[in-house]
């Protein structure tokens, strides 16, 4: 019985044209216009660097990590950035009047950007501000830990600083060389397989509303067959995840492969962390269809604004991760579309993957819960209209 | 005939509006029950009851003899539902649906495959079995929808207004389709707001207004409950008002109406009131061209019992 409604369910799937556009066709068209928008990185004849301006006061001094290796991104012959040192006020100014594409300024230790419009500078200068904090604060937990493993020493702090800038560097890809550039893209690339994977919670709302006697016909036919409702909702869960995960992985190897994305040595993990965030985003879809008391067309709805609140937080939409972390921290740390592109960053910004993991296992956490409360309320229901 | 439902006391409210009010019903082995009222009676709410859909206020459920549950997978193997509304997947062939549904309930893909071909003949639906919901027509679909709910040959059938928006000749096979299924064994629960689908069908009827029983009995039983023996039809292009009070006066009669050049007369009770008529009219040179007599309608029965029409 669970082959046959999994096989059914797999086949009308197939044959749902709007499903299969979101799941499928949609992530790709979105993965072919980011390879021609972020084609130009790609070319390093045109890659010019462009006018920022650093608000350099005492927050910016006190940053000495960052303020260092900001500097190192204006000197050399790959330098990224013209920088110009000055006050907020005629940084804001230079702005308006289009002399500089952005400028960096400190905010009690938080490192903010602010740029007029976007395109592919504002992004370089953006992403590449975002890392450079980042890698800053490993610097200062690495140093941290080291001034704490050796209490009650006397301990040269500079040598321990000295060091941990040392492993840091040498973990990481060098800011100015051409990888750097590619991360960049692949960042983007990150985002987008966040979001496919997100299709998951489309998928799975669809499939439930199949078995639900109050929101579909089909689903009264089979509430009054003599299947086991967990049979129908397994198999065609385990349907609608067959589909993402296909799409899912087809997206990774598309982007990689055609489109040549640089993934370095992350493709496994990539892979993991996507099934597990396509699992979670299908407990997800689960869990609103079910508790949902109201038409499909409004769960369709209810559950698209969810997805696309949860990517905006995740940095989808221009808008930085970092931004949303500082004016809603904690958002990112349980909803399921933050969860998946912070692993899928860490895979870019950490050599140690306990972060990586660390979401793996809250995506993990998160689908039981969904999937715990999906199956009380599922085994208590019963109708009072229909 | 033992029992195959037993229904006791049902009582069902969405909110302060009671659907079905102390209802208590028997559907005995082999017999066409149908279920008659108009929209909203509480015909449609009470199968859902009946099949625990949906959560009662109060009242037992047995069906063969066992407490019906959402849980009652037995009892579920054993029972067909067609739903008024079309309950089918738009991305599967007619054939592809009809297995789909039979396969929740056969497992062995041999006699599945058995059954769909016998359910595609029932409904005439053999040469459009490899073809997509969206490509059959109203009627067609109708079909496909009755199929997928009696595939897995039934004991129990419970048919909601199958041929609602469907084509005489379509109409037509669905009903000869049901006739078919009661040979074959079946008890069948048919709820319809078209009494000629009823009179045609049935071997039993309870007549439903407010989500209460009002009426029931065989065809012939509730008839007797309309103070009405005959309706005779005239067809009467001219008729002058001296000659139309004359009707009043004549035997029987208890009602004379005449509209549109149609004179329609009810006789409350006696025999031979059609060969009356037609020597009255001869006698009083009065010119016709068409007459019928007809035998009370359950409409008139309804009308009777609740003073509006089954359709209003």
């Amino acid at each position: 019985m669970f082959w046959h409604s999994y096989k059914y369910a797999l086949k009308t799937l197939l044959k749902n044209r709007m499903l299969v556009f979101w799941t499928l066709v949609f992530p790709f068209l979105l993965a072919m216009m980011f390879h021609l928008a972020f084609s130009r990185l790609h070319d390093y004849d045109v890659f010019e660097p462009f006018n920022v301006a650093v608000v350099k006061d005492e927050a910016y001094e006190n940053e000495k990590v960052f303020s260092e290796a900001f500097k190192s991104l204006s000197e050399g012959d790959n330098k990224l950035f013209n920088i110009e040192y000055t006050d907020k006020d005629d940084a804001e100014k230079k702005l308006e009047d289009g002399e500089i594409e952005g400028y960096v300024y400190v905010v009690d230790g938080k490192k903010k950007v602010k740029i007029k419009e976007n395109g592919t500078n504002q992004t370089v200068l953006t992403m590449t501000t975002e890392q450079i904090s980042q890698s800053a604060k490993m610097i200062d937990d690495i140093a941290m830990r080291e001034v704490a493993k050796n209490a009650g020493r006397e301990v040269d702090v500079a040598a321990i600083y000295r060091n941990a800038v040392k492993t840091v560097t040498e973990a990481e890809p060098n800011i100015k060389d051409e990888s750097h550039v590619m991360n960049i893209v692949s960042v983007e690339f990150y985002t987008l397989i966040a979001m496919a994977c997100m299709q998951g919670a489309m998928l799975s709302c669809e499939m439930m509303n199949r078995c639900m006697p109050n929101i579909t016909n089909r689903g009264k036919r089979v509430a009054i067959a003599p299947t086991r409702k967990g049979v129908i909702v397994a198999s065609n869960l385990l349907a609608g995840y067959t589909l993402l995960f296909a799409a899912v992985m087809a997206l990774i190897f598309f982007t990689r492969f055609v489109l040549g994305v640089e993934y370095g040595d992350n493709i496994p993990f990539i892979c993991l962390l996507a099934a597990v965030g396509g699992l979670t985003a299908t407990m997800m879809g689960m869990f609103l269809s079910v508790i949902l008391k109201t038409r499909e067309s409004a769960k369709n709805i209810i559950i698209v604004i969810v997805t696309m609140v949860g990517s905006l937080f995740a940095g989808m939409f221009g808008v930085t991760k970092m931004f949303f972390d500082e004016l809603a921290p904690g958002v990112n740390k349980v909803s399921p579309v933050g969860l998946i592109t912070d692993g899928l960053y860490s895979l870019y910004y950490y050599d140690d993957m306990t972060r990586f993991y660390i979401n793996v296992i809250s995506l993990v956490i998160i689908s039981l819960l969904f999937f715990i409360f999906s199956i009380r309320s599922l085994r208590r229901q019963r109708y009072d209209s229909i | 005939m033992k029992n195959v439902i037993e229904v006791k006391h049902l009582t069902k409210s969405y909110k302060s509006n009671k659907a079905v009010d102390d209802l208590s019903l028997t559907v005995k082995e082999g017999e066409i029950l149908g279920l008659l009222g108009p929209n909203g009676s509480g015909k449609t709410t009470t199968m859902n009851c009946i099949l625990s859909l949906l959560k009662y206020d109060n009242g037992v459920i047995n069906i063969f003899g066992k407490e019906m549950k959402p849980d009652a997978y037995d009892i579920k193997a054993k029972i067909g539902v067609v739903f008024q509304d079309v309950a089918v997947f738009d991305e599967l062939t007619v054939y592809g649906n009809i297995d789909y549904f039979c396969g929740l309930y056969i497992e062995d893909k041999t006699t599945r495959a058995q059954y769909v071909e016998d359910a595609l003949k029932l409904v005439g639906l053999e040469d459009n079995k490899g073809q997509y919901p969206k490509q059959l027509s109203g009627g067609l679909l109708r079909r496909l929808n009755i199929a997928c709910g009696i595939a897995h040959k039934p004991s129990l059938i419970f048919l909601d207004e199958p041929t609602v928006a469907v084509d005489p000749q379509s109409r037509n096979n669905i009903l000869e389709g049901i006739k078919k299924l009661r040979d074959n064994g079946a008890t069948i629960i048919y709820t319809t707001h078209y009494m000629e689908e009823v009179e045609i069908l049935c071997d039993r009827v309870i007549i439903l207004d407010h989500g209460k029983i009002i009426a029931s009995g065989t065809n012939d039983e509730l008839k007797s409950l309309a103070k009405i023996e005959e309706k005779v039809t005239i067809e009467v292009p001219d008729l002058a008002p001296e000659k139309l009070a004359g009707f009043d006066k004549i035997k029987n009669v208890s009602e004379v109406e005449y509209d549109n050049g149609v004179l329609k007369i009810v006789y409350g009770k006696g025999k031979n009131n059609l060969a009356d008529m037609v020597e009255y009219l001869k006698a009083n040179k009065i010119n016709y061209n068409k007459i019928f007599a007809e035998r009370p309608t359950l409409n008139d029965v309804f009308l009777e019992l609740t003073g509006k029409e089954l359709r209003d």
